[in-house]
């Protein structure tokens, strides 16, 4: 299981990667291995704004459904459409091709808590 | 979520935890959802040519035995006992006097009066209560074996070839829906071919003690260990029932499209004057077969709508890597065979067309 260091984790196992101000979102490697084989991926629609703690996309595995929740409040510019036709890549690449959207940030945002690679490491340990 | 630690163990608990299987509370046991390879693969290799091996040992099974044991079992369940040849085996079900299901059941036919039932882990003490209770009225042993007894299922079109170097008979002789007492690895078992995949395969029935050994080597014979969620992807391809789903004690077959195990021209068997009068007044609901033809897994409890007005929800749903999105629905009578079909996903309506079983072609042995 990797937790690359240039990233932001939640407690809900999303991971948001701050470039300027847009943010890259995905789940963690941890998510992708807990919920298993993923087979569907819901994408939010381009200029959807969204708030901190937001569900904004939806993965299913075989056996489950689950939300995936905002990091950081903005709007929807870029989701990962690749993804429709390979749900497989949130799992083989968590943080690459398996992202799932990006936002630009609100200017007055705020965001849920986020941890560094290492908090997430101890947070997972606990 | 119970603690592992409380629930019941099969004789293969290790072998799942060496095998990397991810242990969830089932029917009261510890099974397997997954091991290491994940659902979706070990789904492709029981489809795809070689073998899977299932744990399966939650099932129950019961030794019915006695003269009477014919005419109690003619009585308790709905195919008609009196059809079976010696070593041959059928689906059948258990009703209640309002024409309900207690259970769904394979029935083995041994000799004149003994036969061997296999019924579902969550139903066994039900099933077994109502069998001695039935029992008392006719001259019949039932027993109830199952925790002796460690039940694998080997499917998929490599599974002869794993299974046949642990027996001294052949195994072709054993045709589709036949059994053979036989020895496996020098231990007495009861071998079937019947399974739940729609593949071709085994149902292998032996004591505890032979378990370890016998799965360790049709793994080395190059069988792949199967989860929970493969075993229910390929059950659901095939369109399967499975009790608390497609069938529990809320429907009758005329609802559960079950009436080809239910044999009205037998003589009396209990459910049958509700059956009789529950076909004669129509069924309340009737489950059919949908395929998703817009984005979306249509999943369990999710509502079917036909031209927009809510009809029923979905019992069995998935992800089939073959046929798509596809799902066993009860719907209302009137909406069975026609109107726009639709599943409501996360709030819309996601467009399906009604489909035929199974959704996926069935490779078993005819």
């Amino acid at each position: 299981m990797t937790i690359p260091a240039n990233l932001k984790y939640t407690k809900d196992h999303e991971w948001v990667r701050i470039d300027g101000d847009i943010a890259t979102f995905g789940i963690s490697d941890h998510a992708q291995e807990a919920l298993g084989d993923i087979v569907f991926v819901e994408l939010p629609d381009i200029g959807r704004e969204l708030d901190a703690g937001e569900a904004y996309a939806v993965v299913e595995s075989v056996k489950a459904v689950s939300d995936v929740y905002t990091p950081v409040a903005g709007e929807v510019v870029e989701v990962n459409d690749g993804l429709e036709a390979e749900p497989e890549h949130v799992n083989t690449d968590a943080y690459g091709a398996g992202w799932i959207a990006k936002v630009k940030i609100s200017a007055d945002t705020a965001s849920v808590e986020l941890m560094t690679d290492d908090e997430y490491t101890t947070f997972l340990e606990e | 979520m119970s603690e592992l630690s409380e629930l019941n163990k099969t004789p293969l608990f290790d072998a799942h935890i060496a095998l990397g299987g991810k242990m969830v509370p089932f029917a009261g046991f510890a099974m397997p959802v997954q091991y290491k390879l994940g659902a979706l693969k070990e789904y492709s290799a029981v489809r795809e040519g070689q073998a899977g091996i299932f744990d399966i040992t939650h099932m129950g099974q019961v030794r019915v035995s006695g003269t009477g044991a014919l005419a109690f079992l003619q009585y308790v369940s709905t195919n008609d006992v009196s059809k079976l040849a010696y070593g041959q085996v059928h689906y059948s079900a258990l009703l209640n006097e309002a024409g309900t299901f207690i259970d769904d059941i394979t029935t083995y036919k041994i000799a004149d009066d003994e036969y061997y039932l296999c019924i579902n882990a969550a139903n066994r003490v039900k099933d077994v209560a109502h069998l001695q209770t039935i029992a008392a009225d006719f001259d019949v042993c039932v027993s109830d074996e199952s925790d002796d007894t460690t039940l694998l299922a080997l499917q998929g079109a490599a599974a002869q070839a794993a299974l046949q170097p642990l027996l001294d008979s052949d195994l072709e002789s054993i045709a589709y829906y036949k059994f053979a007492q036989l020895k496996v690895n020098g231990v007495d078992a009861i071998v079937s071919r019947t399974g739940y995949s729609g593949e071709d395969g085994f149902e292998i029935y032996m004591p505890n003690s032979s378990a370890v050994e016998v799965w360790q080597q049709l793994l080395e014979n190059g069988a792949v260990p199967i989860g929970l969620a493969a075993r229910d992807m390929l059950r659901t391809e095939m369109g399967y029932a499975l009790y608390g789903h497609e069938i529990s004690d809320a429907v009758t077959p005329v609802e559960a499209k079950l009436m080809w195990i239910t044999k009205l021209d037998k003589g009396a068997f209990i459910g049958k004057d509700a059956v009789l009068k529950r076909r004669s007044a129509g069924a309340e609901k009737r489950l059919i077969a949908l395929k998703l033809t817009g984005r979306g897994i249509p999943r369990e409890h999710y509502n079917v709508f036909v031209d927009g007005q809510a009809s029923g929800e979905i019992t069995s749903g998935m992800f089939s890597p073959i046929a798509g999105g596809v799902a066993l629905a009860y719907v209302l009578p009137e909406h069975a065979e026609t109107g726009a079909l639709s599943v409501e996903i996360r709030g819309k309506q996601v467009a399906a067309e009604r489909t035929t079983l199974p959704f996926v072609r069935s490779n078993v042995r005819r």
